[in-house]
């Protein structure tokens, strides 16, 4: 969405957005030339956009880009420092850490999400049409829950007192659990939420994905007389691939980049084990200290540069026949 | 195609689980809502108050700080649902429709902004809208986010799709670009307007991050989610109460998903991803 709005649901509009306009084939419409030669409309039409980038998210940018490479003071020009803020970034122990929290949370969400999906991607396609429509709707719907509302809930679900998960372990007899304040629990507590928000969109992605894949494999697999274990492993599977290495790239960048969650839940602790990547970076920019803001940017980017890189080779090698017409 | 499951109950027992666990957390809240002080934090715990209250709904929507925030989140998203659309569906029609000089260089300005990450930018953005003067108005929630380029590509693949055929009569008939848009664009809009303008409607609802930033000394001007987490560390001990106002601030991004449901759930299709 809008790059400066928090987004409350970072990956959700950007898949789908990202998937139906992931067609490169369509039909162009017909160009006659009369019908499109208009300069003066066009750019009357386009200017709110243009300006409207222009002024918040061009400037911005291109204002941190400058903030990343010169050392700003209130005493004297600005002096060019070329990289030396990357090279405190990249020394930085706490900023090793919170990639470190990152990744962590990307292999407890993302894998998870995707079998999930799957499994109920599987299920979904095999129900009556009634039964599909209620079941998809139900799994949308927590899509939409903010990242506080889901904040909320879940620091109620893991009170000691009252909390539903320790209502439920009580009745096993086992002792209640302090989920979010222990360091090794905490950050699993925040996976928990980041699953059940992203869950709904990822399975409807893969059941698109399952719908297009021509039912005569199957029929020619039946009369093989493959079973559904086979079918899967050798036809559904294989045939996804794109959907899933889609999904996997536009996960792993949405979670890496979560810090909603663990704002709301846990303010980063306990001991900085939630702070996540931005959350570090966030929290950097309210820090009195000098040029923690120039630091803390050029934190933003440098995770940027990165994860823009890894999703670009990796959508090259997947779609290289994928052009945008302009 | 049918794969054959020997058994229907098992299917139904599969929908029921995952319809549960994905609503549990919700009911959980709404539910939490209608308990009395000493019911909510009871133990041994259990999932039914006793005793169904309505005291909590009845305070939250009585306190008048949360009814202005409502209030005021609403307005705002509206405003910004609406100012997003036309901002961006004339854009995309730019793009779908017209020739003009530089064209390679303004879609490139237009999309790139889709891959910039909010983080990288939140901070340069803050000062901009400091230097505007926008801080603690409504402005700097609906304007800064209004230009979306992932929208603007959205509404554009609807209108690559849009015959040529209608345009062409009414250019020989003497129409200009403007009259084209608003007469044959427009009216076919229906569809990629409700599901952009849903999930605008739904980032404006929920942010929380910007509002904290932008409006942090205008008490009038909270947006719901930021009233919500001041609510939650101010009056941590009353957990009907927040559990009651949650609720209310979930609801209408929920019913607002129910209601367009179809357009939604029908507008996630894979398109060349084979």
């Amino acid at each position: 969405m809008s790059a400066i709005q928090a987004n409350p649901q970072p990956a959700v509009f950007e898949e789908q957005a990202a998937l139906i306009g992931a067609d490169a084939e369509r039909p162009k419409p017909r160009r006659s030339g009369r019908l499109n030669r208009s300069n003066l409309i066009a750019y009357v039409m386009l200017s709110p956009m243009v300006v409207l980038l222009g002024i918040f998210v061009w400037y911005p940018l291109a204002n941190s880009v400058y903030l990343s490479l010169f050392e700003i003071s209130f005493y004297e020009d600005p002096t060019f420092v070329g990289l030396q803020f990357y090279e405190y970034v990249l020394t930085a122990a706490k900023f090793w850490n919170s990639i470190w929290v990152g990744i962590t949370l990307v292999l407890l969400v993302v894998p998870a999400q995707l079998i999930v999906a799957f499994l109920v991607a599987s299920l979904l396609r095999v129900l009556s049409r009634h039964t599909s429509g209620f079941l998809k709707t139900t799994i949308y719907v927590p899509t939409v829950v903010s990242f506080v509302v889901a904040s909320i809930i879940f620091v109620f679900i893991y009170r000691e007192r009252g909390g539903l998960l320790n209502g439920v372990l009580g009745w096993f007899g086992i002792e209640p659990i302090a989920v979010l304040s222990n360091p090794d629990l905490a950050l699993g507590g925040i996976a928990v939420p980041a699953l059940w928000i992203g869950v709904g969109v990822t399975t409807l992605i893969m059941l698109a994905g399952m719908l297009d894949i021509p039912d005569s494999y199957y029929e020619a697999a039946d009369l093989e007389g493959a079973g559904y274990f086979q079918k899967t492993w050798y036809i559904t599977l294989p045939l996804l691939k794109n959907v899933w290495l889609f999904l996997l790239v536009t996960l792993v960048t949405a979670t890496i980049q979560q810090f909603e969650l663990p704002l709301v839940m846990t303010q980063g602790g306990p001991y900085e084990s939630t702070t996540t990547p931005n959350l570090y970076i966030f929290n950097q920019f309210k820090d009195p200290t000098p040029y923690a803001t120039s630091f803390s940017l050029t934190a933003a980017l440098l995770l940027f540069v990165v994860l823009g890189t890894i999703s670009a080779l990796i959508f090259r090698f997947v779609k290289s026949d994928k052009a945008i017409d302009g | 195609m049918r794969t054959r499951i020997p058994n229907r109950i098992v299917q139904y027992v599969l929908v029921a689980l995952i319809a549960v666990s994905c609503l549990l957390p919700l009911a959980w809240m709404a539910i939490a809502g209608f308990k009395g002080k000493t019911e909510v934090l009871r133990t041994p715990f259990q999932f039914f108050p006793d005793v169904w209250i309505l005291d909590n709904y009845v305070a939250i929507l009585n306190d008048p700080a949360f009814l202005r925030a409502l209030g005021v989140t609403f307005v705002g998203a509206v405003a910004f649902t609406a100012l997003s659309l036309a901002i961006n569906s004339l854009a995309a029609y730019v793009f779908a429709r017209l020739d003009f000089a530089g064209k390679r260089f303004f879609w490139i300005y237009c999309l790139a902004p889709m891959f910039i990450p909010g983080m990288a930018i939140l901070l340069t953005s803050f000062v901009v809208v400091s230097q505007l003067g926008m801080i603690d108005t409504l402005w700097v929630l609906i304007i800064p986010g209004a230009a979306s380029s992932l929208q603007m590509f959205f509404i554009r693949q609807f209108y690559l799709n849009i015959p040529v055929a209608m345009e062409e009569a009414a250019l020989l008939d003497g129409a200009n670009r403007w009259q084209i848009f608003v007469r044959i664009f427009l009216p076919q809009s229906q569809a990629p307007f409700v599901i952009v303008g849903v999930a605008s409607y739904l980032v404006y609802w929920n942010a929380y991050v910007w509002p904290v930033l932008t409006i942090s000394a205008n008490q009038d001007l909270y947006q719901i989610m930021q009233l919500l987490r001041s609510f939650m560390s101010e009056r941590s001990t009353e957990w009907g109460l927040l559990m009651a106002g949650s609720t209310i601030a979930a609801l209408p991004t929920i019913i607002l998903v129910l209601v367009f449901q179809r357009y939604i759930v029908n507008g996630i299709r894979i398109a060349g991803m084979k």
